[in-house]
């Protein structure tokens, strides 16, 4: 757990702490309630000394107040009879757990290593789900990303076995297929869909790649030579990038939502916005979908202002 | 007095009362409130949203026995324990390893509250997937029968909900739309206000095509139309991918016919590939196409 924790967190924690506390038969371990809670040490002793010691309810005498014995490794909290039982969990908290849940059911499905993992959580997603209702099973269903064919075992395979592979891959900001050879890092599924980060011996540098742009793989006998160290963000634009700025209709917000910009002035019945581009042809869909509903305002060099009309040109061309 | 403190004996104070407690009375009994009117009205409701958004079950009721009518406030102890979720541990864990698996958007105070925070997951984060403000109403009134109404392109649905699906980076909701007497599917992200309970749900749960391989020009309240998009051999793997069932010619190209109900989706479908792809009719939704892209040049 980073940061400091707020009043509202240390509340959450404390209503769950203190009904716990007062069932052990010969108080808690410190260190326990740190785990269990994550409730960083030295904020858990002060609040513990500082603050529960003088909870209780009106008048506030000796035996209106909770008893609390902290010792070097232990506390010890008696008569708090109105946290005898701990706050419930609410319909989102139970929402939540069952869609994290069903998030991982999905991924174990193909991963039969863990299938012996998933028995208590099954168990688990059952309670939360008769908690949530009658129909409770059927109310959630997560898809973390969509994979041709049996690419991702394949490449779950190749990173287990540390094996360079060789992909087709289309490279959608740039509208061309390329061939790579890559030390394959981990797969990790983002916004709905999943994402290999490797090193590309073709770039000689860390990359990102869609794994349902992959046209086809090859797990080769070669073992990898590069350790990937990061790589869980799906795009990352880089300061050399020409910058584009658009001014959009209210009704195009959803590029803001979509994509990732670097200043948007939101004021008024039109939307500014300013985005790095990482390849031309990303930008020229975009254009071409919104149509009237964008407008383009300044673009570094070397792409220019014609961008947008050259594009549609050659889509034109198809027609006539 | 720390707001915390203040914080905990509020809750005492609330627990301990089997009548409802005027502002003033708790004023009075918790301490460290603000004596200035304003800024203890101030800091009281503060304190009321900071312990409801907890999810204390904070009750409003009307003080007996006061004239005119004045509202106090209490907590029942049996609903704020709610009721007989318990979990082993094993479940614990296994819950702790999920939610550290796949990360929710949003704050996480299940575990916490289950004091089964901890741990190192010694597996990395795999998946991250949005948590929108409605989804947690939406996937307990699917739980629970309810019917649900919200604005939806700017008019009022009363839905009875299905299912919430996540594909393809998109929350999705399949019910039974009351006044269209049809199912029907909508992004939960865009819901235009607050989703509010409509009462029971009657009609049977149903099932809507699978939002996996529902694209986006199938949304939409219109009859459905054949529209036929033609994609070139170096693209057609990709769009067989998106597509699913389709087969592609001798000579590598794609050919589908899709039910659009929703035009600008399939316009925007078929210009996602550039000039790799063409509308092949029919012939008003290719000269529309055309029409759109003459205008940008």
């Amino acid at each position: 757990m980073n940061g400091r924790l707020t009043a509202r967190d240390r509340l959450a924690r404390l209503l769950s702490v203190i009904p716990w506390v007062t069932q052990q038969v010969d108080g808690a371990r410190i260190d326990e309630i740190v785990e269990r809670y994550a409730y960083p040490r030295e904020q858990l002793l002060a609040d513990l000394q500082d603050i529960v010691f003088f909870v209780g309810v009106h008048p506030f005498t000796p035996d209106c107040l909770i008893e609390i014995e902290l010792g070097d490794d232990r506390v010890h909290i008696r008569y708090a009879d109105w946290f005898s039982r701990p706050l419930r969990l609410t319909v989102e908290d139970q929402a939540r757990l069952l869609t994290a849940g069903r998030s991982v059911l999905a991924l174990t499905e193909t991963d039969e290593s863990d299938h012996e993992a998933a028995s208590p959580l099954l168990r688990a997603l059952a309670k939360l789900s008769i908690a949530l209702g009658d129909e409770g099973s059927g109310a959630v269903d997560v898809r973390l990303g969509s994979a041709p064919g049996d690419t991702l075992g394949r490449l779950r395979e190749a990173i287990t076995e540390g094996r360079q592979v060789e992909l087709e891959y289309y490279a959608y900001g740039r509208d061309e297929l390329t061939h790579r050879r890559i030390d394959p890092g981990r797969l990790f599924s983002d916004q709905g869909n999943w994402y290999l980060s490797g090193w590309c011996h073709s770039a000689d540098g860390e990359r990102v790649f869609r794994v349902d742009r992959i046209k086809s793989m090859l797990v080769t006998a070669q073992s990898t030579e590069h350790t990937v160290i990061a790589g869980d963000t799906a795009f990352a634009p880089s300061g050399d990038d020409p910058r584009v700025q658009l001014r959009l209709k209210r009704d195009a917000r959803w590029v803001i939502e979509q994509y990732p910009f670097e200043s948007v002035d939101d004021r008024g019945d039109h939307l500014t916005v300013t985005m790095a581009v990482t390849a031309s042809p990303w930008l020229e869909r975009l254009l071409l979908r919104l149509g009237p509903a964008a407008e383009l305002l300044a673009i570094d060099s070397p792409l220019d202002l014609e961008l947008r009309r050259r594009a549609a040109d050659r889509v034109l061309n198809r027609y006539h | 007095m720390d707001k915390l403190e203040r914080l905990l004996n509020l809750t005492a104070a609330l627990l301990n009362t089997d009548r409802p407690l005027t502002a003033e009375d708790l004023r009075a009994r918790v301490g460290g409130y603000p004596d200035e009117k304003s800024s203890f009205r101030r800091t009281f409701e503060r304190d009321k949203d900071d312990l409801r958004s907890m999810g204390v079950p904070l009750r409003v009721e009307v003080v007996p026995g006061i004239d005119p009518p004045i509202d106090g406030y209490r907590i029942d102890r049996e609903e704020y324990a709610g009721g007989e979720l318990h979990f082993e541990p094993d479940e614990l864990a296994a819950l702790n390893f999920a939610t550290n698996l796949v990360r929710l958007d949003g704050d996480e105070t299940a575990l916490v509250k289950l004091g089964a925070a901890g741990g190192s997951p010694a597996k990395e984060q795999v998946g991250r997937v949005p948590f929108p403000d409605a989804l947690a109403t939406l996937i307990s009134a699917a739980a629970d029968r309810q019917a649900v109404s919200f604005i939806y392109n700017g008019a009022e649905r009363t839905v009875e909900p299905w299912r919430l699906s996540f594909s393809r980076g998109h929350w999705y909701l399949s019910g039974w739309d009351r006044a269209r007497a049809a199912d029907r599917l909508y992004r939960v992200d865009r819901l235009g206000s607050d989703v509010t309970l409509a009462g029971e749900a009657v009609e049977p749960v149903g099932s809507i095509a699978d939002p996996l391989d529902l694209r986006s020009w199938e949304l939409g309240d219109g009859p459905a139309v054949e529209a036929t998009v033609r994609v070139d051999p170096d693209q057609a793997a990709f769009a067989q991918h998106i597509l699913g069932d389709v087969s592609l010619a001798d000579d590598g190209s794609l050919t589908a016919t899709l039910q659009v109900r929703n035009v600008e989706a399939f316009r925007s479908f078929v210009l996602s590939f550039l000039e790799h792809a063409e509308v092949i009719g029919p012939p008003q939704i290719r000269a529309d196409f055309i029409a759109w892209l003459e205008a940008q040049t």
